[in-house]
């Protein structure tokens, strides 16, 4: 046995086989890097959950309309609550995996953060703009507001997984943006579902992939 | 380095545990002292001895802010802990593939 100046001791029972020390050492990063990850298998499945009810609810409230109007309040309100709700379960998972973090990942998240708001704020505000120009309630309440929303959100997710050279995230904005743009042509109806259905197969085509990279063997 | 060329100042569970859990970090991120505790489950006083060991070796920096009960302590690992950290997975690969 051996003591040191810190009085720490080390005994043979704390020198590791090197076939232990490679099992703890992949035991260890799996779970750091578990912990540590802004997402998860389960998160990822009720949020295609999430996509389809919200969508699917305000597509219930159009399907039908001739001319198109645009989607009821009732419609809306499901669509929010349901948004509201899951923005609450990201905050806390967010702040459970981030807690006693800092450095430049976090800063890189706020202000990825902030892009997001303002470009959510801005495409709203242009939506205002059609409307007041007299853009049909086919545009300006159907195939604008979600296309433009969603493409914003897959541009701005891919430039930073990009950044992180997470190249899953960034394979999920790409397929986001490209499920956006296919759905406007389904109409300002249509739209609803087909980018519900869309984005809900990218978004548990994504949790296969991060539960089957979580059971592969981590690289060194 | 131990007779089958590990670093023995990571080839100690505790310290092993340490470097492999900071590594998951991206470069430039910190991690506070009380989440590191909590994730590796060592006492206090043990965290702070391997820790210092760690920083000796320039292996992981350690920096405190602000003073009194608030203060937190944050640390990282350095690139030359992230290169010990490499070289040392390296070795067990090869040690292993020779099993």
């Amino acid at each position: 046995m051996e003591r040191d100046m810190s009085g720490t001791r080390e005994t043979d029972a704390d020198r590791l086989d090197p076939r232990d020390a490679a099992n703890l050492l992949e035991q260890t990063r799996r779970q750091a890097q578990q912990q540590f990850d802004l997402s998860s298998p389960r998160l990822s499945l009720l949020g295609a959950a999430v996509v389809l009810a919200a969508l699917g609810a305000v597509w219930l409230s159009v399907r039908g309309q001739h001319p198109y109007k645009g989607p009821t309040a009732a419609g809306l309100v499901v669509m929010y609550a349901i948004l509201a709700g899951w923005i609450a379960v990201v905050v806390v998972f967010t702040r459970r995996a981030t807690a006693g973090l800092s450095g430049r990942s976090i800063r890189q998240q706020r202000a990825f953060g902030a892009v997001i708001v303002t470009a959510l704020v801005a495409v709203s505000v242009f939506q205002g703009v059609l409307a007041h120009d007299g853009v049909s309630d086919g545009i300006v309440n159907g195939i604008y507001p979600l296309t433009a929303q969603l493409i914003v959100l897959g541009t701005a997710g891919a430039v930073m997984q990009a950044g992180r050279e997470s190249w899953p995230g960034f394979a999920v904005s790409i397929a986001i943006i490209v499920v956006a743009t296919a759905g406007a042509f389904a109409g300002p109806a249509g739209v609803w579902l087909t980018d519900a259905i869309g984005i809900a197969v990218v978004v548990l085509g994504s949790a296969a992939a991060q539960a089957w990279l979580r059971r592969a063997p981590v690289s060194a | 380095m131990t007779a089958d060329g590990l670093d023995p100042l990571i080839h100690v569970p505790a310290r092993l545990r340490i470097v492999a859990t900071l590594a998951a970090l991206p470069d430039g991120d910190t991690l506070s002292f009380m989440r590191l505790q909590t994730m590796i489950e060592l006492t206090p006083g043990n965290l702070i001895t391997h820790l210092r060991k760690l920083e000796d070796a320039d292996y992981v920096s350690t920096e405190k802010h602000g003073n009194g009960p608030a203060s937190r302590t944050s640390v990282a690992l350095t690139h030359r802990g992230r290169a010990a950290l490499d070289a040392y997975t390296e070795t067990l690969r090869s040690l292993l593939d020779g099993l």
